[in-house]
């Protein structure tokens, strides 16, 4: 739980850093009016905001590759890599961001960069490359980052056993964050653990007396909480038992130390023989959640104390409450140690999970209502567990991801057997429509009517441009001259009178030549530009009727090649699941044993003292 | 007094397991096997990742071809005078989306994300798209208001952004439409 807090606070500050770092530029330009010049881009960025890094991933590479971000290809590189390490691909991210320090110059990138290559270098286990990135920042970071690298560095120093590197760090940061208090924590574990007390209760002391205040309080009263409990434990293992209790006194009887403490305070209190008084915190604590081990031994310490007051029977019938709890508890590990085996456990652990493609920040927020899950409740304070099954849950989404390729790519292999169904049913009927449509006919029509046009223009032919009815006006006077008694005396009247019917016809069809010139012009240029139009129709209706084989055989032959690799990849996952779980299953299992192991040794030490009080009583009614 | 020698051993355990450092959720070294897992899963992820990003461009050039592809993006730029709820979207008369947002998803506005709203196809030709935005107002009154936009639709792919604002001097929300070329 306590690696748990921490890899908690880390992961959060780590997220919300990471976060602040890649969106730095943005709300900077935001200030000055900056406006997303690629709309996918920003979309990339909505699902980085809400940790959906799969897919901000996937979208992020694919619009890559179409060209749709170009405007932020720099930031694109950064926000890539940022992705990347936030998803888990520590080897990708340090790659790209090592490519980004060859190539950027802007030093505010570049010691950022430097920070984040630092950062997963020390996770991948290489102290000293990280410890040369931390020393190549050549200016200070936003605080927060500040931080974290001076705690990263201390961290690397104190694994190195650098403790003096360590401590004069310490110094020369005045920074009092949350980072710090953990940097001076871990510093005076390392001392104490080397044997200087003395230095090493100075920073616990520090620690553990801390005023938490700000929105890291809570943190901050359980890192306070945890220096007390070790500072006591480490006075109580030197028997400097009086400085152990107020030490220990000072932890929260409500938090998650409480019981390690109340523990502490009795042995403190017995060692001055005080049994009666070590008699509250263990009486407290042995009606607690019998899953701490510090609860465990209460179970355990009560009755030494009763038998050390001389108590006998009351300490026989706590020897025989222990015994009869501590078999219980073995009872139900041994099914849990059997549920472990057939891979149930791990699986339960799950079970209440959202299993959407997480981050690498993922955490098991709670353990399942299981009673045999709830055994595992330190398993997975374990790195090595918690990390294992951060991967094995990526995993089983990644499968049931590529689950749902698999029935998505099936569709569209029936989408497009239907689209072809369709063409070859539909291409008959829409070829005769085609064939029926008298396309050069109409065309040579048009021809002619142009050429018509031209000439009546040029010869100035009034009467082919002529209403319907004046043209049959015009042709009944024009016959009337052919007449055979047309040059008669008694046509005279008739002569003259035809002749003003056909200067007054021609007189009109003058008048109208010109608008009826310009008029047939324009319908003749319409119905060019409409047989144009019908012409370009036809050639597109042709070449996407010829196309749609092409097309269904170009994705058929993409699917075709997609299914066998989904195929292949779900057989790795499954494989690597099956490792996973096997690992994990490992893991669980010595955990459990080692639970099983502790509580085996306190009925062997309960039954003992039992069988001893028991001596002692019946020698003394002897 | 064997039990209180059994007892400072005990402490001596607890000792121990407390003074563990805080801080090994980060380091790797000793676990070998955990390392080699992690390896191989990075590896793994890498492919997968790569295999996704090939199932996505086919799954959009076989859905939404260039040439008939239309997008509709929500950005927000500040938004302090609207808490969007939910935004309609209609194409041409017909309603084509109806999003309701989750906290998380407007959080992912309000910091620079772009939302894809809606991805379909339409023919070239002229179109008109109405988007209904509601939410909380000033005053956190019920605000419902619309935005439209006649737009053409050419060969290629045609963007349109929608953008939540705030007018700053009349301290409500203003609601454009954006035609991307």
């Amino acid at each position: 739980m306590l690696c748990k807090s921490f890899a908690s606070k880390l992961a959060g500050a780590a997220a919300a850093v990471l976060s602040l770092f890649l969106t730095l530029p943005l709300h900077a330009a935001e200030a000055d009016g900056f406006v997303v010049e690629d709309l996918h881009y920003g979309e990339v960025l909505f699902r980085f905001y809400q940790e959906d890094y799969f897919s901000a991933l996937t979208h992020l590479a694919a619009y890559r590759e179409l060209d749709r971000v170009s405007h932020h290809e720099a930031e694109a590189e950064l926000l890539q890599g940022g992705l990347m390490l936030s998803w888990g691909q520590h080897e990708q991210a340090g790659r790209i961001f090592e490519r980004l320090l060859a190539e950027s110059k802007d030093p505010s990138i570049r010691n950022r960069t430097w920070f984040y290559l630092g950062k997963v270098r020390y996770q991948r286990g290489y102290a000293d490359a990280a410890e040369r990135a931390f020393e190549s920042i050549s200016a200070p970071l936003p605080e927060e980052l500040d931080a974290e690298r001076y705690n990263l560095l201390a961290r690397i120093y104190l694994d190195q056993g650098r403790y003096a590197d360590a401590a004069q760090l310490l110094t020369d940061w005045d920074g009092e964050t949350v980072w710090a208090t953990y940097a001076r924590f871990n510093l005076g574990v390392a001392l104490v653990r080397m044997g200087e007390l003395d230095a090493g209760a100075v920073l616990l002391d520090k620690v553990g007396t801390l005023d938490a205040a700000g929105a890291d309080r809570e943190e901050l009263l359980g890192l306070r909480d945890r220096a007390n409990v070790a500072l006591g434990f480490a006075y109580l293992q030197s028997d400097l038992d009086g400085e152990a209790k107020p030490v220990l006194q000072r932890v929260r009887l409500n938090g998650p130390f409480s019981n390690k403490a109340l523990l502490g305070v009795g042995w403190a209190d017995t060692a001055n023989s005080e049994y009666q008084k070590a008699l509250t915190p263990w009486l407290e604590l042995s009606g607690r959640e019998l899953l701490d081990s510090a609860v465990q031994e209460s179970l355990l310490a009560v009755p030494y104390a009763f038998a050390q007051l001389d108590a006998e029977p009351l300490a026989a019938q706590h020897y025989a409450r222990a015994l009869e709890i501590f078999s219980a508890q073995i009872e139900r590990l041994d099914i849990a140690l059997s549920d472990a085996g057939d891979g149930h456990l791990i699986n339960a652990l799950l079970s209440d999970d959202d299993l959407s493609m997480g981050g690498w920040y993922w955490q098991l927020d709670s353990l399942p209502d299981d009673d045999r899950a709830r055994y595992l409740y330190f398993t997975i304070a374990d790195h090595r567990f918690h990390e294992g099954l951060k991967s094995y849950r990526d995993l089983i989404a990644l499968n049931a991801h590529l689950d749902e390729w698999r029935g998505k790519l099936q569709a569209y292999t029936d989408m497009l057997d239907t689209r072809v169904m369709a063409y070859d049913e539909r291409l008959p009927a829409m070829q005769e429509r085609v064939a029926r449509f008298n396309l050069a006919g109409m065309q040579e029509s048009y021809e002619v009517l142009q050429a018509h046009s031209i000439a009546a223009r040029s010869d100035h032919d009034m009467v082919s441009l002529a209403s319907a009815e004046e043209q049959g006006q015009w042709a009944r006077l024009v016959a009337m001259e052919n007449s055979p008694a047309w040059n008669s005396a008694a046509a005279a009247d008739m002569r003259e009178k035809q002749r003003v019917l056909k200067g007054l016809l021609k007189w009109n069809m003058e008048r109208e030549f010109r608008v009826r010139a310009w008029r047939q012009d324009r319908s003749i240029e319409e119905l060019g530009r409409e047989i144009a139009e019908v012409q370009g129709q036809f050639a597109s209706l042709e070449a996407a009727t010829g196309s749609i084989p092409a097309t269904v055989q170009h994705f058929d032959s993409r699917i075709a090649l997609l299914k066998p690799r989904i195929a292949m990849m779900q057989g790795q996952l499954q494989l690597a699941m099956t490792i996973h779980e096997d690992y994990l299953q490992r893991l669980a299992e010595r955990e459990l044993n080692e639970q099983k192991e502790r509580l085996l040794t306190y009925r062997a030490q309960a039954r003992f003292a039992l069988a001893s009080i028991f001596d002692r009583m019946s020698a003394s009614s002897e | 007094m064997g039990n209180t020698q059994m007892f400072k051993q005990i402490v001596c355990g607890l000792t121990l397991i407390l003074l563990g450092q805080i801080g090994n959720a980060e380091t790797v070294g000793g676990a070998n096997d955990l390392a080699t897992l992690d390896q191989e899963t990075q590896s793994l992820k890498n492919a997968v990742l790569e295999l996704n990003k090939e199932l996505f461009l086919l799954e959009e050039e076989l859905l939404y071809p260039a040439n008939t592809q239309v997008a509709v993006f929500v950005s927000m730029d500040v938004g302090e005078y609207f808490a969007l709820d939910s935004i309609q979207l209609e194409v041409d008369g017909k309603e084509v989306s109806n999003y309701l947002y989750t906290e998380r998803e407007v959080g992912a506005l309000h910091r620079g994300g772009v939302q894809q709203l809606y991805l379909g196809n339409l023919k070239v030709g002229e179109h008109e798209l109405v988007a209904i935005f509601t939410g909380k107002g000033p005053h956190e009154r019920d605000y419902k208001r619309g935005a439209t936009l006649q737009f053409s639709k050419n060969i290629g792919s045609k963007f349109v952004e929608l953008i939540i604002s705030d007018q700053e001097n009349q301290l409500q929300p203003e609601f454009v439409v954006r035609n991307w070329e």
